[in-house]
């Protein structure tokens, strides 16, 4: 009886912080279906009709991608890109760097991996303005291989991927070296496969960490027609009083992949979180 | 912050093969060496260009007079930092930051575990709750603080709707420098909480279910083996999620931009808007730069003195 009714309660609890979490991202969603004017309408009182449009409209996307000036899916455009650029690279050489840090022999292995894991300690707000003026030097403002190029190697990746790699067991590799394959062979045919699950977590975090990324192509992206999603989205803010819808619909539009890719790989992008965190 | 990596010994791979003839098995080792400094090479090179050197230039713009606007930049010695520490704004940004910090630290972490018990117990349901805490982690930045700065508006926003519908008083997070601060916590632990909570899960269930069993046939209360139990075997994963979310609160920017844009009447300034501010809207990067090796040197500091107060909380 007594546990019947914690148990209740302890749902309860859970649904409570389930709407709370929901919440905004419904209220997101739901709003870029209104006309404009019902927005604000229902806005005084709390009713149904706050949450949920009475009256469905794709307005708000239409005026988002024929927006004739700025179509926002140049925005998407762009970043998936850079995105999916920056994850093919930063998947090729973090891993070869992992590969030859958890398998392979050579001298000064110990030495370079301290000096690999010490980057780990500076951070990016002291070598903002250093990267900044390098980025002037090289004439890559405004360009995307400012966006692209130091954002590639990832000490965080290449520590996550010498764990999974340490776990393939040798007698693999030693097998295939035997059988005379090459250093890239055993690499691209016999680690790249086995750790396949740890490459789609890397993936994940690496494309969501482009697609959430703000401060740097604020930074370097001066050309709007170039610009970024969180940035070009963040610019929405000063047209606020007039146009929540579209605000809305392009908050919406720019979570549908995330949370698509989210939906179909969570168990890796979880396992990612979770290896960063325990083990070692 | 991580943990130390092992390193495994992976030479041994080859041996056997070759042992009759050394000079062949050198030459074979010589290639495995190339081999293996041609894979670390272009991440080699990608850290020293783009984090290494940094940091040293960093060192050095800080000590100058730097700005993009006039090309010649002298060394001004340490009077980036006397004048820093006596700059009333970037006291007052990392006073915001602290602020910031103080209260998100046990507030997020306090959520974050109190979640990870709710889901703990494998039932059919509990993995829809963890995917639903999960979902503000993946809403990016840019997205989640413009919904927010809707959330949060004064006349239309529906957090003023439910908070009139409930009988409490408006709650002016945009216009309120009082306010605006908390405004910011409420959108950084809604989007960050669920990722701590995935960490805590993890070292909950490294706890053997066997010691629970144990101490409820001792005559233990749940309560009891909250605090004698699960607490001191979480002590690594608190450690691990305190520390990493002090680094992450201190330096808090992103949503600073996009919800506040540092306002209302600074309020809201925290050390990163400062650093950022100084830097690409005044072009004082020399200045900037400064405040950004106190901003570390601080962080660092608190970071170490955490994980001596972890360490010694474990040996008792």
């Amino acid at each position: 009886m007594l546990k019947t009714l914690s148990l209740t309660l302890k749902l309860m609890v859970m649904l409570a912080l389930a709407f709370v979490f929901i919440l905004p991202i419904a209220w997101m969603a739901l709003g870029s279906f209104r006309p404009h004017e019902e927005i604000f309408k229902f806005a005084n009182v709390l009713e149904w009709r706050t949450l949920f449009p009475v009256e469905w409209t794709l307005q708000n996307y239409a005026d988002l991608f024929f927006d004739t000036a700025e179509p926002f899916s140049r925005f998407i455009g762009n970043t998936l890109a850079v995105a999916a650029t920056v994850t093919i690279f930063a998947l090729f050489f973090n891993s070869l760097a992992a590969f030859a840090f958890a398998k392979m022999n050579f001298r000064f292995k110990r030495i370079l991996f301290v000096f690999f894991i010490s980057a780990l300690v500076i951070p990016g707000e002291v070598t903002l303005v250093p990267t900044y003026l390098l980025m002037r030097n090289f004439g890559w403002i405004n360009t995307y291989a400012a966006l692209i190029v130091p954002s590639v190697i990832s000490v965080f990746a290449v520590f996550l991927l010498v764990q999974f790699f340490s776990e393939i067991p040798r007698a693999l590799l030693e097998a295939a070296r035997i059988d005379g394959a090459s250093w890239l062979r055993v690499y691209q045919s016999i680690v790249l496969p086995a750790a396949a699950p740890a490459l789609v977590t890397l993936a994940i975090i690496t494309f969501l960490g482009q697609w959430d990324s703000y401060l740097w192509p604020l930074v370097v992206i001066s050309d709007q027609s170039k610009q970024m999603l969180q940035v070009a989205i963040a610019s929405f803010t000063n047209m606020e009083m007039t146009e929540w819808g579209r605000i809305l619909a392009a908050d919406t539009v720019s979570s549908i992949p995330i949370l698509l890719l989210f939906a179909f790989l969570q168990k890796y992008y979880v396992q990612g979180i979770t290896m960063s965190g325990v083990k070692g | 912050m991580l943990p130390p990596a092992r390193i495994p010994e992976g030479g041994n791979v080859m041996n056997g093969v070759n042992a009759k003839k050394p000079s062949s098995r050198l030459s074979y080792l010589r290639s495995e060496e190339r081999y293996a400094y041609a894979f670390i090479f272009p991440a080699l090179a990608s850290l020293l260009v783009f984090v290494f050197y940094p940091m040293l230039q960093a060192l050095i713009v800080s000590f100058k007079d730097f700005n993009l606007i006039s090309p010649d930049s002298e060394f001004v010695g340490l009077s980036n930092y006397i004048e820093l520490l006596k700059d009333r704004d970037f006291l007052d940004s990392l006073l915001h930051s602290f602020h910031f910090a103080v209260v998100v630290i046990p507030v997020q972490t306090a959520i974050a575990l109190g979640l990870a018990l709710l889901i703990k117990r494998k039932t059919w349901y509990a993995p829809l709750f963890r995917t639903v805490y999960f979902l503000p982690v993946v809403i990016a930045i840019g997205v989640a603080s413009t919904v927010f700065r809707l959330l949060y508006n004064n006349d239309f926003g529906l957090l003023n709707t439910i908070l009139n519908a409930v009988g409490l008083p408006k709650i002016a997070f945009l216009s309120d420098p009082q306010a605006a601060i908390y405004g910011v916590m409420l959108l950084g632990i809604w989007k960050s909480v669920g990722f701590f909570m995935i960490i805590f899960l993890a070292g909950l269930n490294n706890i053997s279910p066997d010691i629970y069993e144990a101490a409820q046939m001792d005559g233990a209360s749940p309560w009891d083996s909250f605090w004698r139990i699960t607490l001191p075997l979480l002590n690594r994963t608190t450690a691990f999620v305190v520390i990493i979310t002090t680094i992450d609160a201190i330096k808090i920017s992103g949503p600073i931009f996009i919800l506040t844009g540092g306002g209302p009447a600074g309020s809201t300034t925290t050390a990163t808007f400062f650093i950022v501010e100084k830097a690409f809207e005044e072009m004082q990067m020399g200045y900037s730069t400064a405040a950004a090796f106190i901003l570390f040197v601080i962080v660092l500091a608190i970071s170490l003195v955490q994980m001596k107060f972890f360490k010694t909380d474990v040996e008792h």
